[in-house]
C-alpha cells in the first residue's frame, strides 16, 4: 500500500551536499577533509594546553560549579544566584571527570581544559558543516575550518573553559539544521531546541538568534512548508528554553524578594546595574583595553572578519553568518555596556565562515578561466594574503604550543597539597583557579573560600562570625589583587597577613600568605 | 511519577510525529495529493447512502452527487422500513433520475450504518462501490479523480479526503475540524504506508469484487469503517490515500457536545471491538501489527493524557516536590504544547487551504479550548469503555442540521 505517487515532485533539494548523510554512504571527500583538518586543528589545541594560557579565575568558576553540579551540591557550591543559566557546566560535568581520573597529577583547571577538546573539536566539523551548507565549495569551507582553527587567538581562547565554547557548538548546530538540505521538520524542532540550548549554556549568545531564523526563512523559501517549519523551530526554542524559568518558579525564585536571589532581580543586574566596561572607542577603558589583547593575539581574523562580515551581508548564501557576525560586532560596540573577556569565542567562527564566504564569492566572480591577467590578480592576492597572515599566525601559534605561564599555579598547588604547616582545620581564602585543587587535596569544601564570596555572599559571612580574624590562610594571586578596592575584608587580609612562601615572577607571583591575627 | 511521566511523553511524541507526517519534508507533502486525473472515464461506480432521519439534508447531497462530471455511477440510498419522512425524500429526488437513483429499504430489525450497507450490497452494479453519508458535500470531479486514482495505482481501496468545514460553529466545533484536518492531511497517509488503514466513514471507494469476497461491512460493529480497513489490510489490498482539498467531501461538526460525545463514544466503542476481534494479529509484519495495536488503543491513551498531564502540571506547582522530580512532570507538556502550537499552525493552513477567514479570537479559542476538548474526549473513551464492558452495543446516531450548508451564507468567503 501507498500513497498515491505523484508524476515526480520536483526536487527542492539545492545542489549542495550534506556532509554528514553523504558520508554514511560512501567515504566521501568532505568528511575526510573535515576530520583531517580538525584532527590537525585538535591535536595544535591539545599540545602545551596545561602551560598556556594562564589560568583565568572563570575558567576555575566554571569548573567548581560543574564539580558542585557532578557532586549533588545542587548548581553552585555557593548559592546559585542566576548569574549565568547552568546548562553549560551542566555540560562540563558530564565531560569533565574523565581526565580528572585519567590524569589526577595535572591542576585541576589544566584537566578541565582536557575536557573542552571534544566540544571544540565539535565546534571546528561544525564549522566546516554550516560552510557546506551555506553553498560553499570544500575548498571554501576548508579555508573557514583553517583560518577559525589557526588563528592564535582560537588556539588560545579555544582551549580555556569557557561556557561560550558550549554556546558556540548548540548555536552553530542550529544553523547547520536550519539550514537542513532535507527541509525536514524536525531538523528545524531540533534547530529551536539547539538554540535554546545555546542560550541556555551561554545567554549572551542569544542575539544570533534572527541569524537562524534569517538561515531557516532562505532555507524555507518557495517551499510548502514554511509555516510548520516556523512553528517546529519555535516549539523547539519555547519548550526547551522555558525549563529554565520554570526551574526558578518552582523554587520560587523567579522575582525578586527580601531572603532569596531570583531569576528576574539577576537579569536586572546584568542587563542594568552591571559596571560597564566602557567604549571600546575610548582609550583606557576596560573593553577598549580588552579589544587591544584580542588584537595583540590576531589582528588579521578579526580585523578581516569583521569586514568579510559587512560584506557577506550582500551575500545572500553568507547572509545568515554575516548576520549573525555583525550582530555580535554591533553588541560588542555599543557605548555603555559590559564586554565579557571572553566575548570574541563567539564571534570568531562567524568571522571565519563569512571571511572564507567572501572569498569564495571573489573567486568565483573572478572566474580565472584561462585569462591570463584574472590568475596573475589571484595569484597576486593569494601570495600577499600568506605574506601578511602567515608570520603573524606563525609568531602567535608557536607562543601558545611552547610557553609555560601556568608554572606558578602548579607549585602553588603543590605546595597546598603537602606542605601547608597546619592545615587541618584551616580556612583558606584562595582564588577560583585554585579551589578545586584544595578540595581535590582534601580541604573540606566550606573550609576553603573563594575571596569575594567573604564579601559578596552573605551565607559565607555568616560561617565567619568574627570577619577576616575567622580566616587562616590566603592564597594571593593577580587575580585577586586586581581590583581590591571593592572587597574590604579581602584587603585587609592582604595586609594583615606575612608571606610563607612564593611562586612565579614578580608582578604575578602567586603568595601563600599566614594571617596575622596577633597583630590586630 | 517520574515513569509516568516519561511514557506519557514518549506517547505524546510517537503521536505527534505520526499526526505531522505529510508536513516532514516538502515532498512528503506533495506525495499526499490527487494526481491530476487524465480526463479519461473507465471505471463504473455504485455510491451507497445510507440515510436514517436525514430528510433535512439528503435532498441537496443527492444533488451534488448528480453534478458529478463521471458519466458511469448510480446512487443507492438506503433508508429504513420505519422511517417515512426520509424515504418519502427519497423516493422525490429519485423521480428526478430515473435509472441513475435506486432507493432500496432496510428491513433490519435493529437499525445501523453496516448493515444499511450490505443491504444495499448485493443491488451495486458498478465495479466500485463508493460510500457517503446523508449530510455529505461532495465535489462534482471526486469521482474522476478517484477513477484515475484506482487505475494509476492498481489500488484495490482509494480513501479520499473528508473535511468538516463549520469551525465557526462552537468551540468545540474547531477542535473537531482541525482533527479530521490532521488525520485526513496527514496521518492516515501515514498508515497506507505502512499497511495498516483504519478508513474513514465515507468518501471511501472499494472495488466491489474485494468488498463481496470480504463478506461486506461487519453488522455488529460500531466502527464498520475501521473494522473494514482493518480487514482489508490485514488481507493484503492495497490502499491509497489522496486528499485534495478542492475535492475533499465537506461535512459538519455534531450538532451539540452530546453529539460529540455519542459519536467519540461509538468510535472509541467501535475502536475497541476492532480491538478485541483480533483481525488485525493476521497483518505479515510485527510493526504493523504495532502500529495497530497502538492505534486501535491509541484514543484512550490520548484521552487519558489529555486529563492526566495538565494535573500532573498542577500538582508539580502547587506540592512542594524536589525540584528535579517536578521538572520532569514538565516533560510530557513538550509534545503536548508543540501540539497545540502545530495546531495553531494547522488552523492558519486550513484557512488557507479551504479559503476560509480565520481570525485572532478562533487562535485564542483554539488555544483555551484545548484542554476542555482533550476532557470531552476523555469522558468519552470512559464511556465508550463503560458501555463495552457493560454489553452496550447500540447504536447512538448523530443529527445532523446542515451547519455546513449554511456554512457559506455565514462567512460569506467560503467556496
Amino acid at each position: 500500500m501507498t500513497a498515491v505517487e505523484l508524476a515526480k515532485p520536483i526536487s527542492v533539494v539545492p545542489d549542495l551536499t550534506d556532509g554528514v548523510r553523504e558520508g554514511k554512504r560512501k567515504p566521501n571527500a568532505d568528511l575526510v577533509i573535515a576530520l583531517g583538518l580538525t584532527v590537525l586543528i585538535v591535536t595544535l589545541l591539545a599540545w602545551n594546553i596545561t602551560g598556556f594560557p594562564t589560568a583565568s579565575d572563570d575558567e576555575g568558576t566554571y569548573l567548581a560549579q560543574a564539580w558542585a553540579t557532578q557532586h549533588g551540591r545542587g548548581l553552585a557550591h555557593y548559592t546559585y544566584w542566576y548569574d549565568h543559566p547552568p546548562l553549560g557546566w551542566i555540560q562540563l560535568a558530564g565531560l569533565s571527570w574523565l581526565p580528572a581520573v585519567l590524569a589526577p597529577e595535572l591542576i585541576a583547571v589544566a584537566a578541565g581544559r582536557i575536557a573542552m577538546l571534544p566540544v571544540q573539536a565539535i565546534g571546528l566539523l561544525l564549522v566546516y558543516l554550516v560552510s557546506r551548507r551555506i553553498g560553499l565549495p570544500r575548498w571554501a569551507a576548508s579555508l573557514a575550518l583553517t583560518a577559525y582553527g589557526l588563528s592564535p587567538l582560537y588556539l588560545t581562547m579555544g582551549r580555556q573553559i569557557y561556557l561560550d565554547a558550549f554556546a558556540v557548538v548548540w548555536i552553530l548546530g542550529a544553523l547547520a539544521l536550519a539550514l537542513s538540505p532535507r527541509k525536514h521538520l524536525w531538523h528545524f524542532a531540533a534547530a529551536g531546541a539547539a538554540t535554546a540550548t545555546a542560550i541556555l549554556s551561554k545567554e549572551t549568545i542569544a542575539v544570533v538568534l534572527p541569524a537562524v531564523l534569517v538561515a531557516m526563512w532562505q532555507n524555507t523559501a518557495r517551499s510548502s512548508t514554511r509555516p510548520w517549519a516556523f512553528g517546529a523551530f519555535a516549539s523547539g526554542l519555547v519548550l526547551v528554553g522555558c525549563f529554565y524559568p520554570l526551574y526558578a518558579v518552582l523554587r520560587g525564585e523567579l522575582f525578586p524578594g527580601p531572603g532569596h536571589v531570583s531569576l528576574i532581580g539577576a537579569w536586572e543586574f546584568q542587563l542594568g546595574s552591571r559596571t560597564s566596561s566602557g567604549s571600546v572607542f575610548s582609550s583606557g577603558s576596560g573593553a577598549s583595553s580588552l579589544l587591544h589583547s584580542w588584537l595583540y593575539y590576531d589582528p588579521v581574523i578579526l580585523i578581516a572578519g569583521a569586514a568579510a562580515c559587512l560584506a557577506g551581508l550582500a551575500l545572500r548564501r553568507v547572509r545568515p553568518i554575516a548576520l549573525a557576525g555583525a550582530i555580535l560586532m554591533a553588541v560588542a560596540l555599543r557605548p555603555g555596556g559590559y564586554l565579557p573577556a571572553m566575548y570574541v569565542v563567539q564571534v570568531l567562527p562567524f568571522f571565519a565562515i563569512a571571511l572564507a564566504g567572501v572569498i569564495a564569492w571573489a573567486v568565483t566572480t573572478l572566474r580565472p578561466g584561462r585569462v591570463w591577467w584574472r590568475w596573475a590578480v589571484l595569484g597576486t592576492m593569494i601570495s600577499l594574503s600568506v605574506l601578511v597572515v602567515a608570520p603573524r599566525w606563525y609568531v602567535g601559534d608557536r607562543r601558545a604550543l611552547s610557553v609555560d605561564d601556568n608554572a606558578p599555579y602548579v607549585q602553588a598547588a603543590d605546595y597546598l597539597r603537602g606542605q601547608l604547616p597546619g592545615r587541618e582545620g584551616a580556612t583558606v581564602v584562595v582564588d577560583d583557579v585554585l579551589w578545586l585543587d584544595c578540595v581535590n587535596a582534601g580541604y573540606p569544601p566550606e573550609k576553603v573560600i573563594w575571596f569575594y564570596k567573604i564579601d559578596l555572599d552573605s551565607a559565607v559571612a555568616k560561617r565567619l562570625p568574627d570577619g577576616w580574624r575567622d580566616v587562616d590562610y590566603v592564597v594571593s594571586t593577580p587575580a585577586m589583587r586586581q581590583d581590591p578596592n571593592s572587597l574590604p575584608t579581602v584587603r585587609t587580609l592582604l595586609t594583615r597577613s606575612t608571606v610563607i612562601a612564593s611562586f612565579g615572577p614578580a608582578g604575578g607571583q602567586i603568595e601563600i600568605r599566614r594571617v596575622d591575627k596577633e597583630t590586630s | 511519577m517520574i515513569f509516568v511521566s516519561v511514557v506519557l511523553s514518549a506517547f505524546a511524541a510517537v503521536t505527534l510525529w505520526w499526526t505531522m507526517h505529510a508536513w516532514r519534508t516538502p515532498e512528503t507533502l506533495a506525495a499526499t495529493r490527487f494526481a491530476p486525473p487524465d480526463g479519461e472515464q473507465h471505471l463504473t461506480f455504485s455510491l451507497l447512502l445510507p440515510a436514517r432521519h436525514e430528510q433535512a439534508v439528503l435532498e441537496h447531497t443527492v444533488a451534488r452527487l448528480l453534478e458529478s462530471t463521471h458519466e458511469a455511477f448510480e446512487i443507492i440510498i438506503i433508508v429504513g422500513h420505519d422511517d417515512r419522512e426520509t424515504a418519502e425524500v427519497a423516493d422525490r429526488v429519485a423521480g428526478t433520475a430515473p435509472g441513475r437513483i435506486l432507493v432500496v429499504t432496510d428491513h433490519n430489525e435493529v437499525k445501523n450504518k453496516p448493515r444499511a450497507l450490505n443491504t444495499a450490497l448485493p443491488y451495486a452494479r458498478g465495479e466500485v462501490v463508493g460510500v457517503f453519508d446523508a449530510e455529505d458535500q461532495v465535489h462534482p470531479e471526486l469521482l474522476e479523480h478517484v477513477d484515475h486514482a484506482f487505475r494509476a495505482t492498481g489500488a484495490d481501496v482509494v480513501q479520499g479526503g473528508v473535511q468538516l468545514i463549520n469551525f465557526h460553529s462552537s468551540w468545540y466545533s474547531l477542535h473537531n475540524c482541525l482533527e479530521y484536518f490532521f488525520w485526513f492531511r496527514s496521518r492516515l497517509h501515514l498508515h497506507a504506508k505502512k499497511g495498516f488503514i483504519p478508513l474513514g466513514g465515507n468518501t471511501v471507494f472499494v472495488r466491489t469484487d474485494v468488498l463481496r469476497r470480504a463478506n461486506g461491512w461487519d453488522g455488529t460493529c460500531l466502527a464498520e469503517d475501521c473494522d473494514l480497513g482493518v480487514r482489508l489490510s490485514s488481507r493484503g489490498s492495497k490502499v491509497v490515500v489522496a486528499y485534495d482539498s478542492t475535492i475533499v467531501t465537506r461535512e459538519e461538526t455534531p450538532d451539540s457536545l452530546r453529539g460529540l460525545l455519542k459519536q467519540r463514544t461509538r468510535w472509541n466503542q467501535g475502536f475497541l471491538q476492532v480491538l478485541r476481534k483480533g483481525e488485525w494479529r493476521r497483518l505479515p509484519a510485527l510493526r504493523q501489527r504495532l502500529l495497530a495495536r497502538y492505534t486501535l488503543t491509541g484514543p484512550f491513551l490520548q484521552a487519558f493524557s489529555g486529563v492526566v498531564i495538565p494535573i500532573g502540571v498542577a500538582i508539580a506547582l502547587w506540592a512542594r516536590l524536589p525540584v528535579l522530580v517536578a521538572l520532569l512532570t514538565f516533560l510530557p507538556v513538550l509534545p503536548m504544547a508543540a501540539t497545540l502550537m502545530f495546531q495553531v499552525v494547522g488552523l492558519r493552513d486550513f484557512g488557507k487551504e479551504y479559503d476560509l477567514k480565520i481570525k485572532w479570537h478562533h487562535y485564542a479559542r483554539l488555544v483555551v479550548g484545548a484542554f476542555p476538548y482533550a476532557v470531552v474526549l476523555a469522558t468519552a473513551a470512559l464511556r465508550a469503555v463503560w458501555r463495552e464492558y457493560t454489553g452496550r452495543r447500540n447504536w447512538e446516531l448523530t443529527a445532523h442540521v446542515g451547519a455546513h450548508l449554511t456554512a457559506p451564507a455565514i462567512e460569506g468567503s467560503a467556496a
